[in-house]
């Protein structure tokens, strides 16, 4: 596959240590398309081993507008399903730019280990130095063997170690969309995490035609009135999630954004600085960047403070486990409870649809209609614009903020990177292969 | 005539970063931008960008605009990241000047206009 990829798919085997690469055939996107259309597809090829399939989305890391995401798809043992997970900030973007597009993790390893993905070279490294360490002792110690700050990482916690079924997959140092126990998937294997970083060129067919649609879409979207908002508070309260506004502004430092996605859908919290602080903090953790808005409203919920709502947070990203199970399942309502609570949390937390989507992302649009008037209509909009975000590699919460993200311009936009010829009966037959 | 960056609008989505590289290669790449999301201090929450002009490097921080002359010596208070970009031996902003449909390739794009024309 020339172009919009890296042309490999690495395939490693945590008990024997063996470590393969293989070509993209491009008959196969033609097929499949990308994202979780191919991770899916990976699965059921090497579905005897158990694998954990890392991807990207066909357009991840280009000009198309929130171009962010990646994907972990994996059998969930909370759930027993097929799950996929999307991977956010800028990891999603650093796993292709390392070298591959996607990575299969088959087998399970004696000991513990991490992989190390660069510049379109793999290892199995030896973790037992990092096993016990918490998420961001994991990821500082990491980006400082490599000697890199801008390595990226998915890693697991003390509750992934443990096989907590609330264990998450986290990025960097922060909590993730992972509602499936991704995390106990991960420590079943021994697998600490994987550290990617790279430094690749992606070729586009058509590149002039693709930079110039590109930005004709962005401009679309700059005219829609709902990027006058920022962060996770406006989401909340979009969401009819009242006071979170006031509740959150006396900690709010600044909104960041995942990788060219036009609205900031994080949220950092100062919780021992001040949060009106324009130079760099002098205190090495000031505070929690937070993504994850039903955990934030959870913990408010307890009846907790603002500042306790963070520390909780950012207990929870450190351990490495779902901070809205946390939430919702601890029976706790003080911040010393709750965060001696991670390892006697017990229940369920609910899986929308046919649980093949992270209840992360709101079952319903956000800031825009969509034209959407039923309760079975939203729940199909939400499961099919989720699959066809992660089959193009689209910010999924931004996904159900913009309707200027149309299944017409992600095929357009594909057609003129590939320089193949993807329909929407393609599309659709994907997207009926993953929902079922 | 030149680019004017607002930090406290950027939200680090590298979308100049992107672009900038992509006038230089004619495809998708990070490797030969003169403009960078800093965003080496994620625990902090500290991000501003970098922009390599001919004879300058402008370092568009939260809390003000730094402006350093290239060849003259660093000051030696200021630590360097390890993963800090090798920007100066980047070729310097040319206003994208055979970019004639777009101007300025990161202005175009950025989602929060951070990036003007001065």
């Amino acid at each position: 596959m020339e172009y919009l990829s890296t042309d490999k798919i690495l395939v490693i085997d945590l008990g024997t240590g063996d470590i393969e690469q293989d070509e993209i055939d491009e008959g196969l996107v033609q097929e499949k398309i990308g994202g979780i259309g191919m991770t899916t597809y990976l699965y059921e090829k090497y579905e005897k081993d158990e694998p954990i399939i890392i991807g990207t989305g066909l357009l991840s890391g280009t000009t198309y507008p929130s171009s962010a995401s990646g994907q972990i798809t994996a059998k969930s043992q909370v759930t027993g399903k097929l799950c996929h997970c999307p991977v956010i900030y800028k990891v999603g973007l650093e796993i292709k730019y390392s070298g591959f597009d996607y990575i299969v993790v088959k087998g399970k390893s004696d000991k513990p280990v991490y992989l190390w993905v660069h510049d379109g070279v793999a290892d199995i490294s030896d973790a037992s130095g990092l096993w016990g360490k918490n998420v961001w002792e994991s990821t500082d110690e990491l980006r400082k063997f490599v000697g890199d700050d801008l390595l990226q990482t998915m890693i697991i916690g003390p509750a992934g170690e443990k096989g907590s079924n609330f264990a998450q997959v986290c990025f960097n140092h922060w909590s993730s969309p992972d509602r499936f126990g991704f995390g106990k998937v991960f420590g079943g294997k021994k697998l600490k995490g994987l550290a990617f970083r790279g430094m690749g060129m992606i070729e586009v067919a058509e590149p002039e035609d693709f930079v110039q649609r590109s930005l004709e879409i962005l401009k679309d979207i700059k005219e829609n009135s709902f990027l006058g908002n920022k962060g996770v508070g406006a989401m909340l309260g979009a969401l009819k999630e009242d006071g979170m506004g006031d509740y959150l502004d006396p900690v709010t430092h600044r909104h960041s954004a995942d990788y060219f996605t036009p609205y900031a859908t994080n949220t950092a919290l100062f919780l021992d600085e001040d949060p009106g602080l324009l130079p760099e903090s002098k205190k090495d953790e000031p505070g929690i960047l937070v993504s994850d808005i039903y955990a934030l409203a959870a913990f408010k919920k307890l009846g907790l403070s603002v500042k306790d709502t963070g520390l909780a947070l950012k207990a929870c990203a450190k351990y490495g486990i779902d901070p809205f199970a946390v939430a919702t399942l601890c029976g706790k309502t003080t911040l010393a409870d709750i965060t001696g609570s991670f390892d006697t949390i017990r229940g369920e937390v609910a899986i929308p649809g046919r649980g093949l989507f992270t209840s992360w992302c709101p079952v319903r649009p956000i800031f825009n209609d969509f034209g959407l008037s039923s309760e079975d209509e939203t729940l199909a909009w939400w499961e099919r614009r989720q699959a066809v975000a992660m089959i193009f590699g689209i910010q999924p919460m931004f996904a159900l903020m913009c309707p200027e993200i149309t299944e017409n311009n992600l095929l357009e936009l594909a057609n003129l990177g590939t320089g193949l010829e993807l329909s929407q009966d393609t599309l659709d037959a994907v997207v009926q292969h993953i929902c079922g | 005539m030149g680019i004017k960056i607002n930090a406290l609008k950027c939200t680090n989505c590298m979308a100049c970063e992107m672009v900038c590289s992509y006038h230089r290669d004619d495809g998708f790449a990070f490797l030969s931008a003169c403009i960078v999301a800093y965003r080496a201090r994620e625990k902090k929450d500290y991000f501003g960008v970098l922009l390599k002009e001919e004879e300058v490097l402008i370092v568009a921080r939260p809390e003000g605009l730094e402006i350093n002359k290239i060849g003259e010596e660093a000051d030696p208070d200021k630590k360097a990241d390890a993963s800090a970009k090798p920007m100066l031996l980047r070729e310097g902003c040319d206003l994208c000047e055979d970019m004639d449909d777009y101007g300025p390739m990161c202005i175009a794009f950025c989602p929060v206009d951070a990036i003007t024309l001065d």
